[in-house]
């Protein structure tokens, strides 16, 4: 009787472990709900058709605003997220493709929506050239380099005459009508997040993107797997620059001037980071949630609590407590336990 | 196959490794053995360039290694485990053995990180190893043991010529240890060499071909088992008189 009663509860343990890795199997294998996004893609291509109905304009700032972020965060997360390496200097790749496109703009009147692409290749560029010297460092002396790259980026531009120093420079507006006036910038930055995402959902599903996060767990055991760690790195710290450079060039012209407290300012860096945090670092989705959800409570809060102090205090309060019951950000957290929705995971 | 010629690594005042040569035979398992600081380890990492050596030479299939860096040694066909499993945690088994196939060019770089070519490979070498069961596991749930597996499920996925191993039996139970023992054999019959660094005495007198003995960062004796264990020196610096009542 003992001896039957063992045998049962053992196949009982064999099958609810064959269950278990049956799973995990599925699991792996899931589809993707690419409807999801590419839904609310089309949403937001058919938004600027409001403005035949009245003046949208401020919704329009905010998603456009929203957009840039959801871009930059999801650049920032090629090289914050998936290899690890937390870089608080990104706003100067912003500030590079700003003031490339910007002084296109200015000289010879060609759109910043033109040279967009042009000017993410110069941030990558400057991005590969610096991430030689920074990246042979990790953790906190990487992250206080990245801030002195900013620092000095800062001194560079504010005493640079050619740009206009600490004056910054004023670019033309666009001739438009005031209601339809966003809608170029409105297009261009919905292009380049949704390219954005898509480019880094492709990265992480490559060789490339597995290498990376392997580099983020051992970088020892990475390199000696077979991975050029040190190529792998700086080839993402290019490619996030890549992408943060192009939102910049775009940014230039919507605001009509370039400064450089506007654009090498330590908390743009910051605001990638928290979105990426907030949202989950190393995730697809994430970086977009982050940032929409920032966005929108940094809106919220100024409505509602004007701009004091409070404001940011309320944020923050946000912030805290969605780290704590959510340490490894929304997407990573709900992915962990099994509780994402089939619509949230892009990854 | 690999050929070690005065290797040195000082550390300050300390010289981990101190002047050690002996060679690796192709189709053999040489053991590296030693009593604890004999410099096996910094030895192993000085091979795989995982540490960079102070001096001396580490050729391999008649090709100067020490100056490449870790990546390129490993894409010459040496793959080494680590003596505590340093696996990927958040990332599953098939991906930590994935992780070590090979990738050509910067066009390779962006290629889907599994094809069903590498999904089947290392689908095989679990089953190989008889671990094909977590498979979708996240590398940060096994035991012990299954790290141990799955570390030499992903030496094998490079397609290596030769594999260093330090201690690959470490802290696992003799069923398990009897089971890695067979899988070396398996895999060494198959052609490939083998480099060990362990410290089961009946692990080594029963698989290896040659023992190379290290004491103080040098090697002190080096031949077949049965001419290592009767070595005075080998019996006065480490052994200790073990071997002789085991005979």
């Amino acid at each position: 009787m003992a001896v039957s009663l063992q045998q049962s509860s053992a196949s009982a343990v064999i099958e609810a472990r064959r269950a278990h890795n049956e799973k995990l199997a599925r699991r792996a294998d899931q589809t993707r709900a690419t409807w999801f996004p590419l839904t609310l893609l089309a949403i937001l291509i058919a938004l600027p058709l409001l403005q035949f109905t009245g003046n949208y304009n401020y919704l329009l700032h905010l998603v456009l605003f929203a957009a840039s972020y959801a871009a930059m965060a999801s650049g920032w997360n090629i090289l914050g997220g998936f290899a690890g390496y937390i870089s608080l200097g990104h706003s100067v790749f912003f500030g590079i493709g700003g003031y490339f496109s910007g002084m296109i703009l200015a000289r010879y009147g060609v759109s910043t929506i033109v040279t967009a692409p042009l000017a993410g290749l110069v941030a990558a560029v400057m991005g590969y050239l610096i991430g030689l010297i920074t990246l042979k460092v990790r953790g906190p002396s990487f992250i206080i380099s990245s801030i002195a790259l900013l620092m000095i980026s800062r001194i560079l531009f504010d005493n640079w005459e050619l740009v206009g120093g600490a004056n910054g420079l004023t670019l033309p507006m666009n001739d438009l009508p005031v209601l339809w006036a966003k809608v170029p910038y409105y297009y261009a930055m919905i292009a380049i997040a949704a390219f954005t995402v898509w480019a880094t959902y492709r990265i992480k599903h490559s060789k490339f993107g597995l290498g990376l996060r392997a580099i983020s767990k051992d970088e020892i055991k990475a390199e000696s797997a077979g991975i050029n760690t040190r190529f792998y790195k700086v080839m993402a710290f290019a490619l996030s620059a890549f992408f943060v450079g192009m939102t910049g060039a775009v940014w230039g012209e919507y605001l009509t001037y370039l400064r450089p407290n506007i654009f090498l300012l330590i908390l743009v860096s910051a605001n990638l980071v928290l979105m990426c945090i907030l949202g989950g670092k190393g995730t697809i989705a994430g970086p977009v949630v982050g940032a929409i959800l920032i966005v929108a409570l940094n809106e919220l809060f100024v409505a509602t609590m004007g701009a004091s102090e409070i404001n940011i205090l309320g944020t923050g309060m946000v912030m805290a407590l969605g780290l704590i019951f959510f340490p490894l950000g929304l997407i990573g957290t709900l992915a962990k336990t099994g509780k994402l929705p089939r619509v949230l995971n892009w990854d | 196959m690999l050929e070690v010629k005065n290797l040195c690594k000082h550390y300050g005042g300390i010289r981990a490794v101190d002047g050690a040569s002996f060679t690796v035979e192709k189709g053999s398992i040489t053991a590296l053995i030693g009593p604890n600081g004999a410099g096996k380890t910094t030895a192993f990492n000085c091979i795989s360039r995982t540490v960079t050596p102070t001096s001396g030479e580490v050729w391999l299939d008649g090709e100067r290694v020490d100056q490449l860096r870790p990546h390129k040694i490993t894409a010459k066909g040496l793959s080494r485990t680590f003596q505590i499993s340093r696996n990927l945690s958040d990332m599953t088994v098939i991906e930590n053995i994935i992780v070590q196939s090979r990738v050509e060019g910067i066009k390779g770089l962006f290629r889907p990180a599994m094809n069903a070519e590498e999904k089947d490979k290392a689908m095989s070498l679990l089953d190989f190893l008889g671990i094909t069961r977590i498979a979708y596991e996240d590398g940060h749930n096994l035991s012990y043991g299954q790290k141990k597996l799955m570390d030499l499920a992903a030496l094998l996925m490079s397609d290596p010529k030769i594999i260093l191993l330090d201690e690959p039996a470490g802290g696992v139970n003799p069923s398990l240890m009897e089971e890695i023992i067979g899988h070396i054999r398996a895999l060494n019959e198959k052609g490939l060499t083998v480099l060990i660094v362990e410290h089961n005495m009946d692990l080594i007198m029963r698989l290896s071909h040659k023992v190379v003995v290290m004491a103080q960062g040098r090697v002190i004796c080096d031949g077949t088992p049965e001419v290592v264990r009767k070595d005075p020196q080998v019996l006065d610096a480490y052994l200790g008189g073990v071997l002789e009542e085991a005979a």
